[in-house]
């Protein structure tokens, strides 16, 4: 292969990292409860999401990437771009935003607004580490409707790091990818 | 096409509903302002090196903004002056060369012309390359690394256009080591006008308490920001009080621009008491290279817009871009920014904040573009945008201020800065040369300050 062609290629020929495999029953536990979780934010159980489903110590993020040449993937971006994102919250930051929610003063929730998540192509693997925590991956659609004739729909994929707590899934790393470089709907305020 | 003189009435405080909506008025805007007027393109420190490029908007029109070999900045249209294909669909990199997918004609950093494949045997060498470089801008120039640019060559140099804005701007622009913008700038769109956000960012302190009532009460009670006493932010809260007693001031500059200013509250939204240290720490050097005032400046909040599509929040520290994509919506580009000495920490701690609060997710950010996409949207009905919305607050408290240039308000809640912006847009939009503009109200210097 030449330089050139190696270059250009929009082929992934990397291989996939080989991680240990989840037993079926795993498998099936990590699935419902992210489907659980999912149906808990389409209810708006908002707090009751924050307290049971999430560590204290969780990373909750939606990068922001950016469109550049293939060629220069890897290399780090010119400037002072050392990475943001839409969301860059910790367990505080993420209280306060349900905080604010629940002042009764957001005017941009009321009348509701409807925001329902579909949750797709799970795969989940254990970490490498031996900690017993769970990578989990999905794709993601979220419906919203509002304001009586206000829609959009916004496509994605999430990977979770899992960790089982006295008997129960919570997440304690969390990241959203947006197929989207430039944000087409008004903001991205709903969680997933 | 409406009445162009009437559009805008009563010294700036009336304005007709049409310039949000009509899409004739809309093209004269790309026309006399935007294909005029310096518009901002990004940092130099966004384009450190020779090769580096970032793409944005000058209008509609898209621009490649570039650091040449020779250290040279250059901005040049983006699109191939061959059969008029866009070159660069990167939208930031390093690069020797941008080449055209569609025939593969090759731009240097510079925009020259370098290479027409099959140059020999097409056009049997007769093709003069000189004539064919990427369309440039007119005038390029950077004020203390935020790089601007226009295409008018007629255009006044970019200090004279930023005039007595710069003059603020200096307090905590001209810091030791300078200032830089972190990115990648988060991208979005927002179905409104363009001078909507400009105006809510140039002036608007009276929508803070009630548009964002939920957002200072969640981050009061999480972060325990001394309520009411200690934070004039916080006394707003709900529209609970406000007193404009030493509050702060609204500033009117000339050109259009302008500002609210809480003073020393910089830090008021914040919980890391990293950033508080870190000015306080910095005080004593500008209060020595630049006097009181720039010491005062320095330690307050900031809302603030340069004529026509710039702004930023100072202490809060987003900075905002919005680009018209027609009458009806925008394309907003955000970055935070920081002082280059501050620590890495730091930087990345003000850009979490940042992104909290004004990225497109941010729990402010979040309240105005509602509003905003509710004050563009409602002009859709015939008979609403026949009429005319207002912005006459502080009228009675505002006018020329003994130490500090442009037209000063005493208090946060006024439409000072509006007014001054809707006279700029309106002396632009009647067509006059920049010679006329600079002897009409909009331009005049209120205060010569040295």
């Amino acid at each position: 292969m030449s330089a050139v062609a190696a270059k250009i290629n929009a082929v992934n020929s990397e291989p996939p990292i080989e991680r240990e495999q989840l037993a079926p029953e795993v498998m099936v536990e990590i699935e419902r409860h992210l489907i659980r979780e999912a149906r808990m934010l389409d209810e708006e159980r908002i707090r009751y999401w924050y307290e049971n489903f999430l560590t204290e110590d969780i990373a909750y993020t939606m990068p922001i990437g950016v469109s550049r040449y293939r060629r220069e993937k890897g290399k780090p971006l010119p400037g002072t771009n050392p990475g943001a994102g839409a969301y860059m919250d910790n367990y505080e930051l993420l209280g306060m935003r349900i905080a604010r929610l629940e002042t009764g003063l957001v005017w941009m929730e009321d009348p509701q607004n409807a925001i329902r998540r579909f949750l797709t192509n799970f795969d989940a693997e254990y970490a490498e580490d031996g900690s017993g925590e769970v990578i989990a991956y999905c794709n993601f659609m979220v419906y919203r409707n509002r304001r009586q004739r206000d829609e959009n729909i916004t496509y994605g994929h999430k990977v979770d790091r899992l960790r089982k707590v006295d008997g129960k899934w919570r997440c304690c790393q969390r990241t959203i990818h947006m197929d989207q470089r430039v944000i087409l709907d008004k903001n991205v305020t709903f969680f997933l | 096409m409406k009445d162009l003189s009437a559009l805008i009435q009563e010294n700036g405080a009336v304005q007709d509903r049409s310039i949000y909506w009509n899409e004739d008025i809309y093209e004269l805007e790309q026309e006399r302002i935007f294909a005029r007027a310096w518009l901002f393109l990004t940092h130099e420190s966004q384009i450190p090196l020779a090769g580096d490029f970032v793409t944005t908007r000058m209008g509609e029109d898209e621009v490649i903004v570039t650091r040449h070999t020779d250290g040279s900045l250059h901005a040049f249209i983006n699109s191939c002056p061959h059969r008029g294909n866009q070159v660069s669909y990167a939208e930031m990199g390093n690069t020797r060369s941008f080449t055209c997918a569609y025939h593969g004609w090759s731009f240097g950093t510079d925009g020259n012309l370098i290479t027409v494949p099959l140059e020999h045997e097409t056009y049997y060498d007769n093709i003069d390359k000189t004539r064919f470089g990427m369309q440039r801008v007119a005038q390029i120039d950077s004020y203390r690394g935020l790089i601007f640019a226009t295409f008018d060559a007629s255009a006044p140099p970019l200090m004279d256009f930023l005039g007595d804005m710069a003059w603020y701007m200096d307090s905590f622009m001209s810091v030791p080591g300078g200032t830089e913008l972190l990115g990648p700038p988060m991208k979005s769109i927002l179905d409104c006008n363009w001078k909507v956000p400009v105006e809510n960012f140039i002036g608007d302190g009276y929508h803070v308490g009630w548009a964002h009532a939920a957002a200072l009460d969640a981050i009061n009670s999480l972060q325990g920001l001394g309520g009411a006493e200690a934070n004039p932010l916080m006394s707003m809260q709900g529209n609970a009080g406000y007193s404009p007693d030493g509050t702060g001031i609204q500033v009117s500059t000339r050109g259009g621009h302008g500002m609210g200013i809480i003073w020393d509250t910089a830090a008021a939204l914040h919980v890391n008491p990293a950033y508080g240290d870190w000015l306080k720490y910095r005080t004593e050097t500008i209060r020595e290279q630049q006097g009181e005032w720039a010491a005062k400046l320095y330690n307050g909040h900031w809302n603030a817009s340069i004529f026509p599509n710039c702004s930023f929040l100072y202490g809060t520290n987003t900075f905002k871009h919005w680009q018209p994509a027609g009458p009806r919506s925008i394309e907003v580009f955000t970055w935070t920014l920081v002082e280059k000495e501050m620590p890495e920490e730091l930087k990345q701690y003000l850009a979490m904040m940042n992104m909290m609060t004004f990225g497109t997710s941010g729990m402010l950010e979040t309240d105005d573009g509602e509003n905003m996409e509710g004050c563009t949207g409602s002009n859709r009905g015939w008979k609403t945008r026949q009429g005319k919305i207002y912005s006459g607050m502080g009228q009675v408290n505002e006018g020329p201020h003994k130490e500090l240039p442009g037209i000063v308000s005493e208090g946060i809640v006024a439409e000072t800065s509006h007014r001054g912006f809707y006279r700029a847009w309106a002396d632009m939009m009647s067509g006059k040369s920049w010679d006329e503009m600079s002897r009409s109200s909009s331009r005049r210097s209120i205060k010569e300050v040295a």
